[in-house]
């Protein structure tokens, strides 16, 4: 028998991680995708805006104003007109935001918009004779753009401010019975400080309560200007950071696994390699594709801060944390796709397997203001302990400047996530070992156990 | 030999001389490295005469289908043994199984000796169903399978490009994948088997989608990886190919083996007891004569006026070709041949003329 040279263990898992990361990350596809991305967000969010500032619909109609002192309706008026300082709409905006997305990004358009909004509205006080039940009728039939009712308690300045009536036809849009009923309430306000004979510059003054400079005060002694924003949408950067990073490079070791299944190479490759060295293989492979993602982006984000001198808000330690939660993340997520990936032979399989570990995942995204407002509450707490979402919502946790975490939570949720990304990767390669081999239709939750747990 | 002989960590040793990190101090604590060492090292240090495959009474049930029902057979080291059988009859599966791709239900599998797994770098394999990374480059893909059952990164480049020399493929090692036809993938395919020179070879239907100069190419390419001392097993339902190429054949049919000999063995049973004339005047009163004249014990003829003979009890095939010559002048008399497809047909026919009646009877 020849003398023959074979392939060691370790030997062959590095060599299918390297395939998996040269074929992957060393490709113009990725290289492009990966300069790309941050060009085209920046793009989109130049853009939108414009878009969106493009039209902002006339107000054209009649409005009928029932008051007995006739006060009101010269001031709506004038209100309704007067052209408003970028100010006084963020203000307005703040206490009344909009309730559904659409009037959102109207009340948006409208903030940003270059061109003044045509109003064309007559207002005339009731006729005699006309009652709240007679305008009703009117706006039904559609003569009217709005009708008012206002009650003269409301006008009067010794007693609480009661509601006045407004009455408005269905198809009016919530951008324009804002601006209505906003005029009304201010006019009635206006009369209301008038009749009081205060006046109404100082009334102005007073209640604006002054603002404070805050500085912080580092231990080194140094001042640095508090940026309150940016101290809530650094944890969120941390987050989405490791989000991307972690699922751009994990969905590709789910495709790719897809692919050679369907493909067939599986079988190829199995025949050189057992199923716990190609396994070992693309999860090392794709770490490292992972990792020079996190590289990059975070990189350029702290290059972006020190270029702005904020490096103060990124301290040393924030980034071991993310570099152990990029860790468990990684195994977390890399493990549950290799499972899926192994035990479906196409991607719409998978994503009904994906779908609900997905939720589970999206929790971090849709309470980071919470999370990051109140770092240490029940919510908070709770999230950081349910193993997928862990990691993302613990560097939300550690992140948040507001207050500091108790330091055995972070130690418990460091054990306990690795503890569950072992738990993880172990499942995912009983699973895999049988589901690679498998072809024809998906198997069922209970199937996937089966596979884990029976010999 | 030295290898077989030598003590557990002599192979170790060159095993680790590989490695791209040097882990040859800790690797004997490993446990896989200990166990693949004791699977190894304890049938090969007893003999030579092992045969290259032994499977004994292996089943597979597949669901509802029992798909291999207890099949045993031996390949012996440097043979070039056939598996023939129809479609669905099991020989994908028996393969899968030599290869430890699926674990059988029952029975033993052994292969060079030990398992599949733990000799994987001395097997090559071409599965039923091609794949190959779309995407990669032909002579990428090579090294890739190359470098994963340990053939030396020095002079790969040359050994590929030589070999796709042979396979007529000059120059589309730059190529991708993708963009070779089918019969040109499968040559890849095949060659990725081979490259790291294995000792057993394992050829899933390897003519299929192949034209017939390709079929040649890829014959001549069987023989000599058997001139070169590999043991090869390769799955057909060409029969012909398989009377061209094989040593031994191994008839499957419905997950049972229902013939398992060496060529030489299926001629002896099945040749001398025939031949086949071509009279020049009329065939069936030549037929007539020959059963007359107690040469023959029964005829045929055919419409090509050719008449087979199954020769009676008292002729040898030299007397009974004097005796015929005697009776009309011939065009052409030749000894019987023993005929695969007709083998065939005769062991898997009575199986499908039964699943006709069956049908017949559900409609």
């Amino acid at each position: 028998m020849r003398e023959r040279p074979q392939q060691s263990y370790l030997g062959k898992i590095l060599l299918i991680a390297w395939r998996e990361f040269r074929h992957t990350a060393l490709t113009k596809g990725f290289i492009f995708g990966a300069v790309a991305l941050p060009v085209i967000m920046i793009g989109v969010i130049a853009v939108i805006p414009k878009m969106l500032t493009e039209k902002v619909p006339p107000l054209v109609g009649e409005i009928v104003v029932l008051d007995p002192t006739g006060t009101v309706l010269p001031r709506a008026q004038e209100i309704l007109v007067r052209k408003r300082s970028m100010q006084e709409k963020l203000d307005d905006l703040a206490e009344n935001p909009p309730a559904d997305t659409g009037s959102r990004l109207d009340a948006v358009a409208e903030l940003s918009a270059q061109d003044e909004q045509r109003i064309e509205v007559t207002w005339r006080s009731g006729a005699a004779g006309e009652t709240a039940e007679s305008l009703k009728t009117m706006l039904s039939k559609g003569s009217l753009i709005a009708a008012a009712s206002i009650d003269a308690a409301a006008l009067d300045p010794a007693k609480d401010a009661t509601a006045f009536e407004l009455f408005i036809p269905s198809s009016l849009s919530p951008k324009h019975v804002g601006q209505i009923s906003r005029a009304l309430r201010e006019a009635v306000e206006e009369e209301r400080v008038a009749r009081s004979g205060i006046d109404k510059a100082l009334l102005a003054r007073l209640a604006s309560p002054p603002a404070p400079r805050t500085l912080r005060i580092s231990p080194e002694g140094s001042e640095a200007k508090e940026n309150t924003e940016l101290r809530f949408i650094v944890p969120a950067a941390f987050m989405f950071l490791l989000w991307i990073c972690v699922f751009t490079s994990a969905n590709y070791l789910l495709t790719t696994t897809i692919e050679e299944k369907s493909n067939k190479v599986m079988e190829v490759l199995l025949a050189a390699a057992s199923p716990m060295q190609v396994l070992a293989g693309k999860i090392l492979g794709y770490s490292a594709v992972s990792a020079v993602m996190l590289v990059m982006y975070g990189g350029l984000g702290i290059a972006g801060l020190s270029a702005v001198a904020m490096m103060d808000l990124v301290p040393v330690l924030h980034l071991v944390y993310l570099a152990v939660f990029f860790i468990m993340a990684y195994f977390m997520v890399a493990s549950m796709m290799a499972a899926v990936g192994s035990a479906v032979s196409d991607l719409r399989e998978a994503q009904s397997l994906v779908g609900p570990v997905m939720m589970v995942l999206i929790v971090p995204i849709m309470l980071w203001m919470p999370i990051v407002q109140n770092p240490n509450g029940m919510l908070a707490t709770v999230a950081g302990f349910v193993p997928p979402a862990t990691p993302f919502v613990m560097i939300l946790r550690l992140t948040a400047a507001t207050e500091p975490i108790p330091m055995w939570q972070t130690i418990a949720s460091i054990v306990w996530g690795f503890a569950c990304a072992l738990g993880m990767l172990w499942l995912a390669a009983r699973i895999f070992r049988v589901g690679v081999l498998m072809q024809g239709k998906p198997p069922t939750p209970k199937e996937l156990v089966k596979w884990a747990f029976v010999r | 030999m030295e290898r077989r002989a030598g003590p557990a960590t002599g192979w170790m040793g060159r095993r680790s001389h590989r490695l791209l990190f040097s882990f040859s101090a800790c690797s004997q604590q490993w446990p896989w490295r200990a166990r693949g060492v004791a699977t190894l090292a304890a049938p090969m240090a007893s003999t030579n005469q092992t045969p290259a495959v032994r499977i004994e009474r292996v089943q597979k049930r597949f669901g509802q289908v029992q798909a291999v029902k207890g099949i045993s057979l031996e390949i012996p080291e440097r043979s070039l043994c056939g598996f023939l059988g129809p479609n669905g009859a099991g020989k994908s599966t028996t393969i899968r199984m030599i290869m430890s791709i699926i674990a059988p239900d029952a029975g033993r599998v052994e292969v060079l000796g030990s398992s599949a797994i733990a000799m994987k770098d001395r097997i090559g394999y071409l599965p039923e169903e091609r794949g190959l990374y779309r995407k990669m480059k032909v002579g990428e893909f090579v090294g890739y399978m190359a470098r994963l059952k340990g053939v030396h990164p020095t002079g790969l480049a040359r050994r590929i490009d030589d070999w796709l020399e042979r396979l007529a493929l000059p120059g589309v090692s730059k190529r991708r994948c993708e963009e070779l036809s089918k019969g040109q993938q499968q040559k890849i395919q095949l060659l990725a088997s081979i490259i790291h020179a294995p000792d057993l070879l394992i050829l899933d239907e390897p003519f299929s989608g192949l034209d017939p100069i390709n079929g040649r190419l890829v014959t001549e390419l069987i023989r000599s990886e058997q001139a070169r001392g590999a043991t090869i097993i390769f799955s057909t339902h060409q029969m012909h190919t398989a009377e061209a190429l094989c040593d031994k054949v191994v008839l499957i049919n419905k997950g049972e083996k229902v013939l398992d000999a060496t060529l030489s063995e299926l001629r002896a049973k099945h040749d001398d007891r025939g031949l086949v004339c071509e009279p020049r005047g009329d065939a069936r009163a030549f037929a007539d004569r020959v059963r007359t004249e107690g040469i023959a014990l029964a005829t045929r003829v055919h419409d090509n006026g050719t008449v087979d003979l199954d020769l009676a009890d008292g002729h040898d095939a030299d007397s009974a070709m004097s005796a015929v010559l005697g009776l009309a002048p011939m065009r052409s008399l030749a000894l019987r041949r023993m005929n695969l497809d007709d083998l065939f047909v005769e062991l898997v026919g009575a199986g499908d003329g039964e699943i006709k009646k069956g049908a017949r009877i559900d409609a």
